[in-house]
C-alpha cells in the first residue's frame, strides 16, 4: 500500500491539479481505511502585526512519518533527497538555519517560537551524528555538510575543522532516543556568518515541501519578497520523536520561515518597483511640533496602520490549500491565522468561500481554513488610530560589539540585560571564534550593573577550548546568572593574527565575519510566579573583524628584497672571514694609470716588432 | 666590584623602578609593541598561559602560548602581584649587569691565550660596560615590557661570565637553560666551549677532544633533565611542538623587527617549507665559520653569533639587539678600527624612530600599508648586519696588527 503511494507520487506533478488532489485524497483515504500508518502533514501561516508598520509572517510546515519506513528508505512525504543524506551520514538529528537581517527585540519583542527557529546571520547548522568515535563522527559530519551544500546551494562545504565546535552546555537533543546509546551520539556545530542567504537557498527549501510551493501557504514564498524583508530566517529541523505511551517512533521534519515585512516598503514596491521619494501631498506632517510650518514637513510615522492585503505584500494570493494538508473527513485545521485585536476591522476578500475556524478562546486570534483550488486573500483595512501590537517582553536582551581601535588588538563586549524585576535568569553563553582572532581568557570578565555586593560570582561554569592556528577555532561557553533588573557585561581582549596572503579572501579589506554568539536559556521555573520558562535561544548579530592586510601585489618584490638583504649580510660577513689582510703596497694594484701604461707598453712592443 | 659599579647598578634599578611606578600603564603599552614582544616572549601571552595552566587547560593545546613549561611553573608559584613580577624583571637586569661586570673584569676581551690586544690599556672600566647595558634604551624598554627574553638574556650573560672564569658546569647548565627557553642560544654552544676551554688554567688542561666530549655529556644530561621536568609539569610532550615547533616553523606571522614575518606572509605555499629550511640553515652556517676564523678570541665569536641570531632568528626583538650591543661594548678598544661608526649609529637611530611611526601608519592610521613597516625592518636588519660586519672587521684588523705591528696605521686591503 505504502509503496503504491510512493510510486504515484512520482508522476503526480504532471497531472492537472484537481485530478491530482482527488486522487491523493482517495489514496490518503485508502491509507487510513487500510489501517496502514501514513505520513501526516500540517502547514500554518501566522501573521502578527508588530510595532512600527512591521508584520511578522511565520510559515510552519511539519510532517511526520513512521521511522521504520524511513529506515527502509520508503519515503512518503519526507523528502527523499534529504532522507538519503541523513541515512548515509548516520545523522540522527539535524538543525539547519539560514538567516538574514537582525531581529530588533527592542521594537518587536520576543522572537517567535522562543527563538528556537532562528539562526545566526548567514548559515548555521548543528547535528547529532551517530558514530563509534570522534574521528568517524568528524568524517560523517564533513560528508553531511558536503551533501547539504549541494542540496541547498550553500557553501556548507566550507564548514571544516576550523569552523566546527562541539558545544558542551548550549545544545540538548530535542528528539527522543530510546534505543540509541547516547554516548555514540556526537554533537557538532558549524556556522558560516558570511554566507549571503538568497533565492538559490529558497528554491531547494521549497522543493522539500510536499506541495513544492505550487499550492498552500508556500505559494506566498517568493524570493523577491522574502529577501526584501527586514529580517528573515529559514529553518529545517529533523528529529525522531517517540510516543511515551506506545513507544512507536516517528521521524519529524519541520521547516519554518519567519519574516518581518516592512509594510510601507512592501507597498511602495508594489506601487513603483524603483524606490523614489514620496510626493509631498502623500506625507503626513506632524503639526504638533512648535517649529512646524507650511514650508517644512516633519513626517509622522504611525498615525495610522497602512491598509494591506496578502496579495499586496506578497505579490500574489494563496492558490488554495495544499492537498496533503487538508484532512478529510473535515477536521477543523486552521491554515492561516492573524493576531489582531478583535475590535479592529478585518475583511475577507475571497474569490470563493473560506471557512473561519475556531480560535480556541483567544479573542485576538482569527484563523482561516484553506480549501483546495480556492484562492485565498486576506485584507487588513486602514486602522486609525494605529493598533497597539501585542508585544511580548523578551526574557533577555543581548547585544555584542567590538571595542578598541586599530588592526592589532581589540576587545569584545557583550551586554546581557534582564528586564524582569524579580527573576534572575540562568543563561549559557556560547561563542565560536575563528582561529585568527585570539582571545585572552585571563581578560574575560563579567561585570554586573548596578553593582552587587562583592563575592557574588556571575559566571558559574566556564568551558574553553583554545584555538590552534589553521586547525580549529576557539570555543567559549559560559554559564552565568543575570540578576533581575540588571545588566551583565562580558568583556575580553583578543589579538588579531596576520594571515598568509593566500588566506585572505578577495575582498580582504572588508574584514572577516565572526559568527553570532548563541545565548541559550535552559528551561527553568520563574521564581516570582512559579511559571515554567521554556527553553529559549537568542542570537546576537555577527561581527565584522578587520585584520591587518599585507600588500597583495608584491610577493616577488618581498622575496627579492629580503633575499638581497640576507645575501648582503652573508656576503659582508663571509668576505671578512675568508680573506686576509695585506698592506696596500704589498699587492700589485691595477689602477687606471697603470692599465693605460701597460696598454701603451704593449702597443710600443708591437710597433718595434 | 667597586663603588662605581654599585652606583651604576643602583641607578639602573632606580630608573626601572621609577618607570614602573610613575607610569603604571607603561608596561602594558610597551608589552603590546611588536618591536619588543614577540609571540614567543610576550608577557600577555605568558599571563594567558599561566591562567590556562592554573585552570587545568593545557596552554600548549592552543595557538597563543609558545613559551617553555619551566617559565610557566616559575610564574605560577610566584605570588600574583605586579610588584613581585616587576621586581623579578629588575633583578634579572641587575644579574645581567653583574655578569657583564664579571666578564669585563676578567680581561678576556683583551687577553686570551692566543691573542693579546695592543690596545688593552684603552679599554673601558667594568662600570662603564654595566652602564652601557643598564642605560641602553633597548634594554630598559625590554625590561619594562617584561617579555621573557629578559631571562634568556640574563642566563646567556651568566653562562658567559661563568665560562670566562673557566667554570664549565655553571656555564653549560646555564646555556642549556637559555637554549631550552628560546632555542636559538643553542648556536652559542660551540664558541662557549672554546671560551671555557681557553679560560681553563694551563696546568690542568685536558685535550680539546676530551674536554668537548665531557661537556657534551653534561649538556645532554642537563637538557634531558629540563625536558623531563617540563614533561612532569605539563603531563605531556605537547609543549615541544608548541614551543620549538613555533620557533622553527613560524605559524604565527605577527610582525616583528625581523625578516621572516613578511617574507612568509608573501611566500607561495609550495615554497614555504623550502625557504623555512633555508632560513634556518642560513643561521647555522655562520657558526663553524665564525668559530674557526675567530678561534683566537672565542668571546668575540660568541658575541658575533649573538648579533647574527638577533637579526636572522625567527622572532627577533629589540631585546636581542640590546644584548648584542651591550656585549659589543666589551670590545670597545677596537672601536677606533671600525669604519662606519657614525653612519651605522645614525641608521640605527633612524630605524628606531621610524619603525614605530610606520607601524602606526599601517595598523592604526590606515594611511600606510604593510610595506612601510616592512621597509623599516629591512633597514633595521641590514644596518644591524653591517654593525656585526664592521665589528668583525675591527677585531680581525686588530689581530692582524698584532701579527704585523709594522702595519699599524697603514692602509690595508683584503685579498
Amino acid at each position: 500500500m505504502t509503496l503504491s503511494f510512493t510510486c504515484s507520487h512520482q508522476w503526480l506533478p504532471s497531472l492537472p491539479l484537481h485530478i491530482l488532489s482527488r486522487l491523493l485524497t482517495l489514496l490518503l483515504f485508502l491509507n487510513f481505511t487500510g489501517n496502514a500508518v501514513a505520513d501526516t502533514y500540517k502547514e500554518k501561516l501566522d501573521l502578527q502585526p508588530l510595532s512600527g508598520q512591521f508584520l511578522l509572517a511565520s510559515f510552519n510546515f511539519q510532517s511526520h512519518g513512521p521511522i521504520e519506513a524511513f529506515n527502509k528508505q520508503m519515503f512518503q512525504l519526507f523528502p527523499r533527497s534529504l532522507g538519503q543524506i541523513l541515512q548515509y551520514t548516520h545523522t540522527r538529528e539535524l538543525h539547519l538555519r539560514f538567516a538574514l537581517g537582525r531581529w530588533d527585540s527592542e521594537l518587536w519583542g520576543a522572537q517567535p517560537g522562543d527563538g528556537q527557529n532562528a539562526g545566526g546571520t548567514g548559515v548555521e547548522t548543528w547535528a547529532w551524528v551517530e558514530a563509534d568515535n570522534d574521528v568517524e563522527a568528524e568524517a560523517r559530519w564533513t560528508s553531511l555538510n558536503n551533501a547539504l551544500s549541494g542540496l541547498f546551494c550553500a557553501s556548507l562545504n566550507f564548514i571544516d575543522s576550523t569552523r566546527t565546535i562541539r558545544p558542551v552546555m548550549s545544545f540538548n537533543p530535542t528528539g527522543d532516543y530510546p534505543t540509541t546509546n547516547t554516548s555514540s551520539l556526537f554533537l557538532l556545530h558549524g556556522s558560516l556568518p558570511k554566507e549571503p542567504v538568497c533565492t538559490e537557498n529558497l528554491t531547494p527549501f521549497l522543493k522539500l515541501l510536499p506541495c513544492k510551493g505550487k499550492s498552500g501557504i508556500s505559494t506566498l514564498l517568493d524570493g523577491h519578497k522574502l529577501f526584501d524583508a527586514s529580517f528573515q530566517s529559514m529553518s529545517i529541523d529533523v528529529r525522531p520523536i517517540c510516543s511515551p505511551h506506545t513507544g512507536a517512533c516517528d521521524i519529524e521534519i519541520q521547516q519554518t520561515i519567519d519574516m518581518v515585512l516592512d509594510v510601507s516598503r512592501s507597498l511602495q514596491r508594489r506601487d513603483s518597483p524603483v524606490p523614489r521619494p514620496r510626493e509631498q501631498h502623500e506625507l503626513i506632517c506632524d503639526t504638533s511640533k512648535s517649529y512646524a510650518s507650511n514650508e517644512y514637513c516633519y513626517p509622522m510615522d504611525n498615525s495610522f496602520d497602512l491598509p494591506w492585503s496578502l496579495s499586496d505584500l506578497f505579490g500574489r494570493t494563496i492558490s488554495g490549500g495544499c492537498p496533503f494538508a487538508i484532512n478529510l473527513p473535515v477536521e477543523e485545521t486552521s491554515h492561516v491565522c492573524i493576531h489582531a485585536p478583535e475590535n479592529r476591522l478585518k475583511t475577507m476578500e475571497t474569490h470563493e468561500e473560506v471557512y473561519p475556524t475556531s480560535t480556541e478562546g483567544k479573542p485576538d486570534l482569527q484563523c482561516y481554513m484553506l480549501r483546495e483550488n480556492v484562492e485565498f486573500d486576506l485584507a487588513f483595512p486602514k486602522q486609525q488610530p494605529p493598533t497597539t501590537p501585542l508585544r511580548q517582553e523578551p526574557l533577555l536582551y543581548a547585544e555584542r560589539s567590538f571595542t578598541g581601535h586599530g588592526q592589532e588588538h581589540g576587545g569584545v563586549k557583550t551586554v546581557l540585560r534582564n528586564p524582569w524585576p524579580n527573576d534572575p535568569i540562568e543563561v549559557v553563553y556560547l561563542e565560536s571564534l575563528p582561529w585568527f582572532m585570539k582571545p585572552y581568557l585571563h581578560t574575560f570578565k563579567a561585570r554586573v550593573l548596578p553593582a552587587k555586593g562583592l563575592g557574588e560570582e556571575v559566571i558559574s561554569e566556564l568551558y574553553y577550548r583554545p584555538a590552534l592556528d589553521r586547525k580549529r577555532g576557539t570555543q567559549l561557553e559560559a554559564k552565568l546568572i543575570v540578576p533581575p533588573n540588571s545588566v551583565v557585561i562580558l568583556t575580553y581582549d583578543f589579538e588579531k593574527a596576520v594571515l598568509r596572503y593566500t588566506e585572505y579572501p578577495p575582498d580582504a579589506n572588508r574584514g572577516f565575519d565572526v559568527a553570532s554568539a548563541i545565548i541559550t536559556i535552559p528551561p527553568q521555573r520563574r521564581r516570582s510566579d512559579g511559571k515554567l520558562i521554556p527553553a529559549t535561544s537568542i542570537r546576537t548579530t555577527s561581527l565584522l573583524l578587520s585584520l591587518p592586510t599585507p600588500d597583495f601585489s608584491m610577493p616577488y618584490n618581498v622575496i627579492i628584497f629580503t633575499s638581497t638583504i640576507m645575501a648582503l649580510a652573508f656576503g659582508s660577513i663571509f668576505n671578512l672571514l675568508v680573506r686576509r689582510f695585506v698592506a696596500v703596497d704589498e699587492v700589485q694594484r691595477m689602477d687606471l694609470k697603470g692599465k693605460i701604461r701597460g696598454l701603451i707598453g704593449k702597443l710600443k712592443k708591437g710597433k718595434t716588432e | 666590584m667597586d663603588r662605581k659599579c654599585l652606583l651604576v647598578i643602583g641607578a639602573g634599578i632606580l630608573i626601572r623602578l621609577v618607570l614602573f611606578t610613575a607610569f603604571p600603564s607603561l608596561p602594558t603599552i610597551l608589552a603590546q609593541r611588536v618591536e619588543i614582544s614577540t609571540p614567543v616572549t610576550s608577557y600577555k601571552r605568558l599571563q594567558e598561559g599561566i591562567y590556562l595552566f592554573t585552570h587545568g587547560v593545557s596552554p600548549y593545546d592552543g595557538g597563543v602560548f609558545h613559551q617553555a613549561p619551566l617559565l610557566l611553573s616559575l610564574f605560577s608559584i610566584l605570588p600574583p602581584s605586579t610588584i613581585v613580577t616587576n621586581l623579578l624583571y629588575v633583578l634579572a637586569d641587575v644579574f645581567s649587569a653583574i655578569s657583564l661586570i664579571q666578564i669585563a673584569s676578567s680581561g678576556v676581551p683583551t687577553v686570551t691565550p692566543h691573542h693579546v690586544s695592543p690596545r688593552k690599556a684603552n679599554t673601558w672600566p667594568p662600570w662603564a660596560i654595566a652602564a652601557a647595558f643598564l642605560f641602553n634604551p633597548f634594554t630598559i624598554a625590554t625590561c619594562i615590557a617584561r617579555p621573557t627574553i629578559v631571562f634568556t638574556n640574563t642566563i646567556i650573560l651568566h653562562a658567559v661570565a661563568a665560562a670566562v672564569n673557566g667554570r664549565r658546569g655553571p656555564a653549560f647548565v646555564s646555556m642549556a637553560m637559555a637554549s631550552y627557553l628560546s632555542l636559538y642560544p643553542v648556536l652559542l654552544l660551540p664558541p662557549l666551549l672554546f671560551l671555557t676551554y681557553d679560560s681553563l688554567k694551563a696546568n690542568s688542561k685536558p685535550s680539546i677532544q676530551a674536554f668537548s666530549a665531557v661537556t657534551m655529556i653534561i649538556l645532554s644530561v642537563v637538557l634531558m633533565i629540563y625536558f623531563k621536568l617540563s614533561h612532569l609539569i605539563t603531563g605531556s610532550w605537547e609543549f615541544v611542538a608548541s614551543t620549538y615547533g613555533v620557533h622553527l616553523l613560524l605559524p604565527d606571522l605577527t610582525p616583528n623587527v625581523g625578516l621572516w614575518w613578511y617574507f612568509f606572509i608573501e611566500m607561495f605555499d609550495s615554497f614555504r617549507a623550502f625557504f623555512l629550511c633555508l632560513f634556518q640553515l642560513h643561521l647555522l652556517i655562520y657558526v663553524p665559520s665564525v668559530c674557526l676564523r675567530l678561534r683566537k678570541q672565542p668571546l668575540f665569536a660568541l658575541i658575533t653569533l649573538v648579533g647574527i641570531s638577533s637579526i636572522f632568528k625567527s622572532y627577533p626583538a629589540i631585546g636581542d639587539t640590546g644584548l648584542y650591543l651591550s656585549l659589543l661594548m666589551l670590545y670597545n678598544h677596537t672601536f677606533p678600527l671600525m669604519r662606519y661608526t657614525f653612519f651605522l649609529a645614525a641608521a640605527i637611530l633612524y630605524a628606531t624612530f621610524l619603525g614605530p611611526a610606520f607601524y602606526y601608519l599601517w595598523v592604526y592610521a590606515g594611511s600606510g600599508n604593510a610595506n612601510f613597516f616592512y621597509a623599516i625592518t629591512l633597514v633595521w636588519s641590514i644596518f644591524n648586519a653591517l654593525i656585526v660586519a664592521d665589528a668583525v672587521y675591527a677585531v680581525l684588523r686588530e689581530e692582524h696588527e698584532t701579527e704585523r705591528p709594522e702595519l699599524i696605521g697603514k692602509d690595508v686591503v683584503q685579498i
